[in-house]
């Protein structure tokens, strides 16, 4: 850490967030707003079918509509495009944006229908006839490890995608110490984020500029880089335009599917051309479930509850195509044993395809599944043991004294007084009372149960698990960058170089460059270039903005008030390090001579030769920051995986009626260790939206597949979102663990709420029907399985229940 | 999704002149909600074209509808598959009708489809009521057929 906290003056405080306004306002930019003369609008059609071959389209009776423009098949793009990346060295697990030959999902596009406007291609598409001979298919992860199943890409061989396993440490020794073992399995639904906002792509082509203009609601890492490759022109005749408001992502907004497709369209038809999905297009072949993952854990531990070693096997259900989703099991890594001091971990990840939409990255990138795993197994330990749920995880945590602390599978954590975190809530919700309350409900006739989940959200993302799980790939940077240039007339604008999705970005440029230059932050202008005037970036992910794009704007900074401070020391005749900067002048502090901001801007813009010998005229710096510590490739099966760690504390009570099974929140309190926060309101917004976004994940949101490998939950209706009846009033109790790491000790909390929630609520829920013998053993825990359970159980009294 | 389908009717006409209407494709396109045309392709095979509305989307269908077993005047089996713009479907039943009092015969049916496709996703939950509400408006035309004034009242079938 380089800055010192106690001299904060903008960094941490009550400022308001910039965005807000135009948002509040309804002034926010998106996608949809962008007005190009001659746009056209895209279709799509989607399979009906979970797996079959196409024998035909036939378009003609689209086309012969006025007008209709063009129907794209995925022959004719097929030939025009390559294939869309693939992480995983998996080559014939080949994706385009439309199916060639064969469909492989029900929803999955088969056509892109282009008219003039999009009701138009809308009815348009539905005179397009595809013919189909449907092949076998399947939906569920477990029958897809069988040698046996259809599999979805017949090249490939088989469905698994992935099948690794790690070993770190001596877990069979610890196994065979350890007097008590326990296993169990726990399966995570298939859900995801679904902005309110759908994905968007706008493409226009000019033939005599040679240049692919492209705006998205997008989210996605090297996108102009893909865009290019798949296309086939070089990257400098891509121009992403940058400066389009994002409405929600969480992680989804990838659309590079949509994005080749569109472009392709705009050079084939000359045309500017928009897609625009409907939110059926969104929700069945957008690309962008979640995570959907069984569980298999074993934990061996002592009659005190320390846990000494685990077992877990993940096997996630990645859907058609490879997408992101081997990926998130890799990042978990990072945290595998979570805040605990587990010894020793055997990780076996597995990837398999299914006939079932595509994963895209989602909220915490696998973490909130892994999460849920080990907090149950905490709870199951605490419970063999006899032990209080909160007395376990004490007994078990990284104690703040043993930072950086080296996990078994390599990542050092940064820092954390998970301790002190858990004290301060206990204290805040006053534990007795609350476990008072719980019984007293209990004895009023309501199940009622109180949850704990204790868990870390790795921040500051960079790509090692690339390298960790394809040794192909030889990443060891995922660099971010600022810009900061100070005008003629002294003004300060800084560059940014991402899009965003509602995280605040132009707040927190804003605020750490004004701190390190000591000027009012709203006198700073923030714009964002678009891709072929930015400097090398990745995308707002793995929570890691507060870390990075601070980072490089904090250093950009620092190298713009040097370079002041030394002209006006030289002005001044004294030495560089002898002259103070202070509020955007350099003073002689023996003299007490100095120049102000506006002299300082006037020799730099002006007075070449009044400058310092070999200093460039004008007053601009860069930096492109590293991520901390993620400089290595792996080693052994280990790496270093993000370089910091926030730290999360929940706590819940949940009070249901046993025959309606409709779980209520009376209570949530999180404790919450950022690190340094930048912006209070953007980590509060951040915390609180990543909670209403777990209880979804815990209670309500899943993409349901029937037996027919139809999606059965494609609108609002049938996919269940947390309402304001849902979400309750959330007290945060705040601390503040600086990382070492890092310019300001901040951590990162893009993810935050979300990573321990869907665990706390799950443990809440398992605590009210304990005493049935009920144990809920997936997510989401609909209300329908509450009150079925709950009836089963109260009907057998005797009998043990998994749900 | 799968989908049940059963029930039983009363009519007021004779178990002959029923059975002629369900086998007469004019009559059929008159009662079958939505249908827009109906040729006979083969002795007992038709071709439909149908155009629905369901839940939040709309679109048209294209089917083939088949007869089989037929024991003239009692049972059938029809087997009906269709594909279009909302999905694909396909079912089976059979219906046997038997006289009742005079001047009223039953119809009772009993059968399975499968919804595929937008349709079976956007209105899974609604899906068994629309099929009910579409066989009940076929029933409540047909009846109307035989009312007085109806096409086929009393011999205006002839």
């Amino acid at each position: 850490m380089t800055a010192d906290p106690s001299t904060f003056r903008f960094v941490s405080s009550n400022r308001r967030v910039r965005e807000d306004r135009r948002f509040v306002v309804g002034n926010g930019h998106y996608v949809a707003d962008v007005p190009l003369e001659g746009m056209l609008h895209v279709a799509i059609v989607g399979s009906q079918y979970p797996a079959a071959r196409i024998l035909g389209i036939d378009a003609s009776a689209a086309l012969a509509m006025p007008g209709v423009h063009y129907v794209l098949t995925g022959e004719e793009l097929a030939g025009a495009v390559d294939q869309l990346m693939n992480g995983l060295d998996t080559p014939n697990v080949r994706r385009f944006p439309l199916a060639v030959g064969q469909v492989r999902y029900a929803g999955e596009w088969v056509a892109a229908v282009v008219a003039d406007t999009r009701a138009l291609a809308e009815d348009a598409s539905e005179k397009v006839r595809v013919s189909y001979e449907p092949l076998p298919y399947l939906t569920k992860a477990g029958e897809a490890l069988e040698p046996s199943s259809p599999p979805v890409h017949p090249p490939h061989g088989s469905n698994v995608l992935l099948d690794k396993t790690f070993v770190w440490g001596e877990v069979e020794k610890h196994f065979t110490e350890s007097p008590r073992h326990l296993s169990f399995r726990v399966t995570w639904g298939r859900n995801s984020t679904v902005p309110i906002e759908t994905f968007g792509v706008v493409a226009s082509w000019d033939p005599w500029r040679e240049m692919l203009d492209v705006w998205a609601s997008i989210q996605m890492p090297k996108y102009p880089d893909q865009i290019a490759r798949a296309l086939r022109i070089p990257a400098n005749n891509v121009r992403v335009h940058q400066d389009v408001d994002v409405g929600g992502s969480y992680g989804v907004k990838r659309g590079i599917k949509h994005t080749v497709l569109v472009a392709h369209l705009a050079r084939r038809l000359g045309r500017p051309v928009r897609l625009l999905e409907d939110r059926l297009e969104n929700m069945r072949g957008g690309d962008a479930h979640g995570p959907e993952r069984i569980f298999d854990v074993d934990v061996a531990f002592n009659d005190e509850g320390i846990v000494k070693s685990m077992k877990m096997k993940a096997l996630d259900n990645a859907g058609a195509y490879a997408g992101r989703a081997p990926f998130q099991l890799g990042k978990p890594i990072g945290a595998i044993v979570g805040p605990y001091k587990i010894e020793s971990v055997q990780y076996r990840a597995q990837s398999v395809t299914t006939n079932k939409a595509v994963q895209e990255a989602v909220r915490g990138f696998g973490q909130s599944p892994t999460n849920y795993a080990i907090e149950t197994a905490i709870d199951k330990v605490a419970r063999a043991c006899g032990l209080d749920r909160v007395e376990i995880r004490r007994r078990n945590f990284i104690r703040a004294d043993e930072f950086p602390y080296l996990i078994p599978s390599g990542t050092r954590y940064d820092s954390g007084e998970y301790h002190t975190v858990v004290d301060k809530v206990l204290a805040h919700i006053d534990y007795p009372a609350l476990q008072a309350e719980r019984d007293r409900l209990r004895a009023s006739g309501l199940l009622a149960g109180i949850g704990i989940a204790a868990c870390l959200e790795p921040s500051g993302g960079n790509s090692s698990f690339e390298p960790l799980l394809n040794e192909k790939n030889q990443t060891t940077t995922w660099m971010d960058s600022a810009r900061i240039n100070v005008d003629g007339l002294g003004f300060v604008t800084v560059t940014i170089h991402t899009t965003s999705a509602g995280q605040g970005h132009e707040t927190l440029a804003a605020t750490v460059v004004a701190e390190v230059l000591q000027i009012d932050p709203d006198l700073i202008r923030i714009v964002r270039p678009d891709s072929l005037a930015c400097l090398p970036s990745n995308t707002p992910v793995g929570s890691r903005m507060a870390i990075m794009l601070g980072g490089a704007c904090f250093h950009a900074a620092q190298k713009l008030k040097a370079k002041l401070t030394r002209i006006g020391a030289f002005r001044l005749g004294v030495a560089a390090d002898v002259a103070t900067y202070e509020n955007g002048a350099v003073a002689d502090p023996a003299s007490g001579r100095k120049l102000d901001w506006a002299e300082l801007v006037n020799i730099a813009h002006r007075g070449f030769h009044l400058l310092p010998p070999d200093t460039e005229p004008g007053l601009e710096a860069t930096h492109v920051m590293q991520v901390p510590t993620g400089d290595k490739l792996p080693e052994g099966g280990r790496v270093q995986m993000y370089p910091c760690h926030s730290f999360e504390f929940h706590m819940v009570l949940i009070a249901l009626d046993p025959v309606l099974g409709k779980p209520e929140i009376r209570r949530y309190v999180i404790g919450h260790d950022c690190g340094t926060v930048i912006n209070p309101h953007i980590v509060k917004g951040m915390t609180l939206g990543g909670i209403a976004h777990g209880i979804g994940a815990a209670l309500l949101e899943e993409f349901v597949y029937d037996d027919e490998g139809q999606m059965l939950t494609q609108s609002f209706m049938d996919y269940l979102l947390p309402s304001s009846h849902e979400v309750p009033q959330v007290e945060i109790v705040h601390h503040c663990t600086p990382s070492p790491f890092t310019v300001f000790g901040q951590k990162g909390s893009g993810e935050s709420g979300y990573l321990g929630a869907p665990a706390a609520i799950s443990g809440a829920l398992n605590d009210a029907v304990a005493d049935l013998g009920i144990f809920f053993d997936k997510l989401p825990i609909r209300i329908f399985a509450i009150s079925d359970a709950v009836a089963a159980a109260r009907a057998n009294p005797t009998g043990k229940t998994a749900v | 999704m799968k989908l049940d389908i059963g029930g039983t009717e009363t009519i007021q006409t004779d178990v002959e002149t029923l059975w002629r209407a369900l086998n007469d494709p004019v009559v059929l396109t008159r009662c079958i909600p939505g249908c827009k045309a109906m040729t006979e392709t083969a002795p007992d095979a038709y071709k439909v074209d149908m155009q629905l509305r369901v839940a939040a989307v709309g679109g048209s269908f294209e089917g083939e509808i088949a007869l089989s077993d037929k024991q003239p005047p009692n049972t059938c089996r029809i087997t009906v598959s269709g594909a279009g713009t909302l999905g694909h479907g396909s079912g089976e039943a059979k219906f046997a009708i038997t006289p009742l009092s005079e001047g009223f015969s039953q119809l009772s049916y009993q059968g399975v489809g499968e919804v595929g496709g937008l349709v079976a996703g956007v209105g899974q939950r609604i899906l068994g009521s629309v099929s009910k509400h579409l066989i009940g408006r076929f029933f409540t035309t047909l009846r109307k057929e035989f009312e007085d004034g109806g096409a086929l009242a009393a011999g205006a079938a002839e």
